[in-house]
């Protein structure tokens, strides 16, 4: 903003207000998820003039969900599971046991943090009995998803 | 009361156990056990008791050492909750459902609960690829590895 060559000739400190003001307002009015006509009795109690406040509201309309979505994101929430990835393996002998025979599953569950945006994976193993319970509970809770978005 | 040496008894219980625990883990049959110690010179009746008690302690003895195995955490059990996020401090008026776990995992005895959350369109996406991976046991490929390696 401050390299911008149309603005060159505006006092630096005087468009770092301006740029916070329109910042503010615009993040006000997203937080609010306020609609146009408040948005425009607000600047006109500014007293801007109508060309202008039009003119605000069209950008603001056009990059409205663009914003929702943003400030959507932002705030602490637990551990986002983003992927899985599964692994099937048969044993057959460790060092301390032989002729083992034994399927067994490694699930990796890929998690996202809201924060930092990497954190390190959830593995663990599990026998074909405990994974068909881990689906089942999925399984539940979907049904229950389902339920719920039909009340 | 055995009337003999320490030592000698350490030795005796060492042997034993070296001799179980080997006999255990190779899941040998009768008829190798009983060729195996028969190279000792033991008594026949000596040879009986040997045996039988490879028999009687063999599955408890295999049990313990597949604790000793390398292992990864293992499941445990799964809670589950439904939200739906209403708003935050940065937006109101929000409707956000999502699915938030707590997965019980135990990894040597100690019992570890993670706190984890997702939303709809990814749960049923898990729940597609698991059932993936249960099936797979099914297939044709899986059966056949499990039948021939006996």
């Amino acid at each position: 903003l401050l390299d911008d060559p149309d603005l060159k000739d505006i006092d630096p400190t005087i468009l770092k207000h301006c740029h916070a003001a329109a910042a503010t307002c615009i993040l006000e009015a997203g937080k609010q998820k306020a609609d146009i006509s408040a948005i425009s009795t607000c600047l006109e109690d500014c007293k801007l003039d109508k060309e202008r406040i039009e003119q605000f509201c069209t950008e603001y309309q056009k990059n409205k969900d663009a914003l929702e979505i943003l400030l959507g994101s932002i705030g602490r929430s637990p551990l986002h599971i983003t992927d899985v990835s599964w692994r099937l393996e048969y044993q057959i002998k460790n060092n301390q046991l032989h002729k083992t025979y034994q399927p067994s599953y490694l699930v990796t569950l890929n998690v996202e943090n809201s924060d930092s945006g990497s954190h390190p994976d959830v593995s663990f193993s599990c026998t074909m009995e405990q994974l068909q319970d881990l689906v089942g509970k999925l399984k539940d809770a979907a049904k229950s998803l389902e339920r719920a978005t039909q009340m | 009361k055995l009337n003999v040496g320490v030592d000698t008894v350490q030795h005796g219980v060492e042997g034993l156990v070296y001799l179980l625990t080997e006999s255990s883990k190779l899941m040998i049959s009768e008829v190798d056990f009983q060729d195996s110690i028969h190279v000792l010179g033991f008594s026949d009746e000596l040879n009986k008791s040997l045996l039988q008690l490879y028999l009687d302690n063999r599955k408890e003895i295999r049990s313990i050492l597949g604790e000793l195995a390398p292992r990864l955490p293992s499941y445990h059990s799964l809670e589950w909750r439904l939200d739906v996020q209403l708003a935050s401090r940065s937006l109101r008026q929000q409707i956000k459902p999502a699915v938030t776990m707590k997965l019980h995992l135990c990894q040597n005895e100690d019992q570890t609960a993670q706190v984890l959350q997702t939303d709809p369109a990814t749960l049923l996406h898990l729940i597609q690829q698991l059932e993936q991976a249960l099936g797979e046991m099914k297939m044709n490929h899986c059966r056949r590895i499990v039948r021939n390696m006996k």
